[in-house]
């Protein structure tokens, strides 16, 4: 049995400049079961990745309600959105942002290291999902010691590590050449067929958004069409 | 906050001290270097405070001075009293005194000046009139017809350029010596000598039986008598004990016996405290700016941290430990960099016109410098990061 995991109520988002009111999302109404792969698409400014920000807990709506998971998301303490962000949701970036200063591993381990968990147990798990995305023998490198196309995968295996119920990308392949964007793309549908995990990606490019279950394309801040 | 928290805190610090290694070098260099600029200005001139204060006590006032009563000229049964204060406990010397003055001539030139009668022997243990001798010889208790003379009254000894009147003399050279009661002996200079003290470098300095000879007095007398302490600061005890003694003369603290200097050492005093006060000011605020470039450049990791779940309160803490980090690195090789100044300058003293100076640095100053320093670089790593912190994650990340 399908199970909505998110769902946006009337979602606004509205930027003031003085007097002048900007609409980058009006009233959003939609659905994502659990396990879906959705691709977000829609022109520059359109407004895909402000719903996906809001979504992710980056940002918050001027109007409108998310639930996560059956948790309103909206009415919660700072605190709680945090906590929120690192136990329930991963976030992969369309510039990867890697803290410069941790290697690979580092980078993977510092959120579940953050959910008190012993040192061998994260250690593990981020050994464990950096395998997964490839990069068995590049654990211990710094990002600057890293292509474009490991460090976007250090930066998945980093979203992945606290086995999120859901995983944003943000446009992941923009920075890359086209046999990387491939590869993650690839490493999504994996995910996504091999152990369920829900996605919502953000792209503009047409044959990444086909792989998915779904394109909710965004026009002008409104939902265009949802297929 | 959990213990786990403190974990990641501290683990997220770690990394960015240590992968920054080139930022670390430089926030610590110039923390080290604004202490060294505020505390080593300031320990000259303590140094030099301290050098007049001593020049003072070890050529006029030793550490405690006893005096007649204001209606009397002299002291009686002075040897006497030498011997009982001798008798304390620590008490380091005791010399008496008598003061006097004379015009000194020398072939065509005649000064008025103070004439100081000492005992040689007892004089070494209160005063450095002894190891001050840059010419000749120190006096004897024999020396009947010999004389010091102070360098400031020496022509030779005189700055390129001073006009003041002086002898043109050297060792072995005679001055005569016309007392007030009519009394004219020549002496023989047995030696010139030097403290460094201008307040103390224009005495004649003649053994202490000669104002028997002079004055003909045959009472036990003496203007002064001079305590030589331990150390400074053990005034208090030793001026009650000598009152024990039934001793009802003035005894004199050296520091209410400084006259001039005491305005001089204040006025150094208080030049010191204002540009302390503007150097750690201007310290603070060079270590604010450089740690508040350094976080507001870490913005994005902020950011970045937020948005993986991280909580703000470690984040915050990770940034105020490495601020921490720098300031107390920084005061620390600061400290050690200042105590091999200290201890070079204590062997090879800085050479000023008062003489060597050997730079004082205060306890209190040490701990006031340090804890400003380490305040200040906390406080500068704490409102950028707080303020990257409280940002909007998209902001921090993407600016905004």
């Amino acid at each position: 049995m399908e199970r909505t995991i998110i769902k946006t109520e009337h979602l606004e988002r509205v930027y003031a400049t003085g007097a002048v009111k900007t609409y980058a999302l009006k009233d959003i109404s939609i659905e994502i079961e659990e396990g879906e792969f959705v691709a977000i698409m829609g022109k520059s400014g359109s407004g895909k990745s402000t719903l996906l920000h809001q979504l992710g807990l980056l940002d918050k709506p001027t109007k409108g309600n998310i639930i996560i998971d059956g948790n309103d998301v909206i009415n919660i303490s700072e605190k709680e959105r945090t906590r929120f962000r690192l136990h329930e949701l991963g976030y992969v970036f369309q510039s990867y942002n890697l803290i410069p200063e941790l290697t690979a591993i580092e980078n993977v381990y510092v959120t579940p290291m953050a959910r008190n968990l012993k040192k061998e147990e994260y250690e593990k798990m981020a050994e464990e999902v950096l395998t997964a995305v490839g990069l068995k023998d590049r654990m211990y490198h710094y990002p600057s010691e890293l292509s474009g196309g490991q460090q976007q995968r250090v930066s998945i295996a980093r979203a992945l590590v606290n086995k999120p119920k859901i995983l944003f990308a943000d446009e992941p392949t923009a920075n890359l050449d086209s046999a990387s964007s491939e590869d993650v793309i690839n490493l999504f549908r994996k995910f996504n067929k091999e152990i369920g995990q829900t996605i919502v990606m953000v792209t503009h490019e047409k044959d990444e958004g086909e792989k998915a279950d779904r394109i909710i394309w965004v026009k002008d801040g409104l939902l265009d069409t949802d297929k | 906050m959990q213990s786990n928290d403190l974990k990641v805190m501290l683990f997220l610090a770690y990394k960015n001290l240590t992968k920054s290694k080139i930022t670390f070098m430089v926030i610590v260099a110039v923390m080290a270097m604004s202490f060294l600029s505020i505390t080593f200005f300031a320990s000259i001139i303590d140094g030099l405070g301290y050098e007049f204060e001593e020049g003072m006590i070890r050529g006029q006032t030793g550490h405690l001075m006893i005096e007649p009563q204001e209606d009397e000229l002299y002291i009686s049964d002075s040897a006497d009293l030498v011997k009982d204060i001798r008798r304390i406990p620590g008490v380091v010397g005791v010399a008496r005194r008598l003061d006097a003055s004379a015009v000194a001539r020398h072939e065509t030139i005649e000064i008025g000046n103070p004439v100081l009668f000492i005992e040689p022997e007892n004089e070494k243990d209160v005063s450095d009139y002894w190891n001050s001798v840059i010419a000749g010889e120190y006096l004897s208790k024999r020396d009947t017809d010999e004389l010091l003379i102070g360098a400031n009254l020496v022509k030779s000894y005189a700055e390129e350029g001073d006009t003041q009147k002086r002898f043109d003399v050297e060792v072995g050279d005679r001055i005569t010596l016309s007392f007030s009661n009519g009394f004219v002996k020549e002496y023989r200079i047995k030696g010139i000598y030097k403290t460094g003290s201008r307040f103390v470098d224009d005495k004649i300095i003649v053994n202490f039986e000669q104002y028997q000879l002079i004055f003909g007095s045959t009472d036990d007398i003496a203007s002064n008598i001079l305590i030589a302490l331990p150390q400074r600061g053990m005034e208090g005890p030793y001026t009650e004990q000598i009152i024990d003694l039934g001793v009802s003369e003035q005894i004199n603290q050296w520091q209410t016996k400084m006259g001039a200097v005491n305005q001089f050492v204040g006025s150094l005093q208080i030049t010191n405290q204002i540009t302390g006060t503007i150097g750690l000011l201007t310290a603070f605020a060079t270590i604010y700016i450089i740690i508040f470039i350094n976080v507001t450049n870490k913005r994005k990791q902020i950011g970045i941290l937020k948005a993986v779940g991280i909580k703000k309160q470690i984040i915050l803490g990770s940034y105020v430990l490495q601020s921490l980090t720098y300031g107390i690195t920084g005061v620390i090789i600061g400290n050690i960099v200042m105590k091999l100044l200290l201890l070079l300058l204590s062997i090879h003293p800085l050479n000023m016109p008062i003489g060597p100076v050997i730079p004082i640095l205060t306890t209190e100053r040490l701990m006031t410098t340090s804890a400003t320093l380490i305040l200040a670089s906390i406080v500068a790593g704490f409102f950028p990061s707080k303020k990257a912190a409280d940002e909007n994650i998209l902001d921090a990340i993407f600016g905004g």
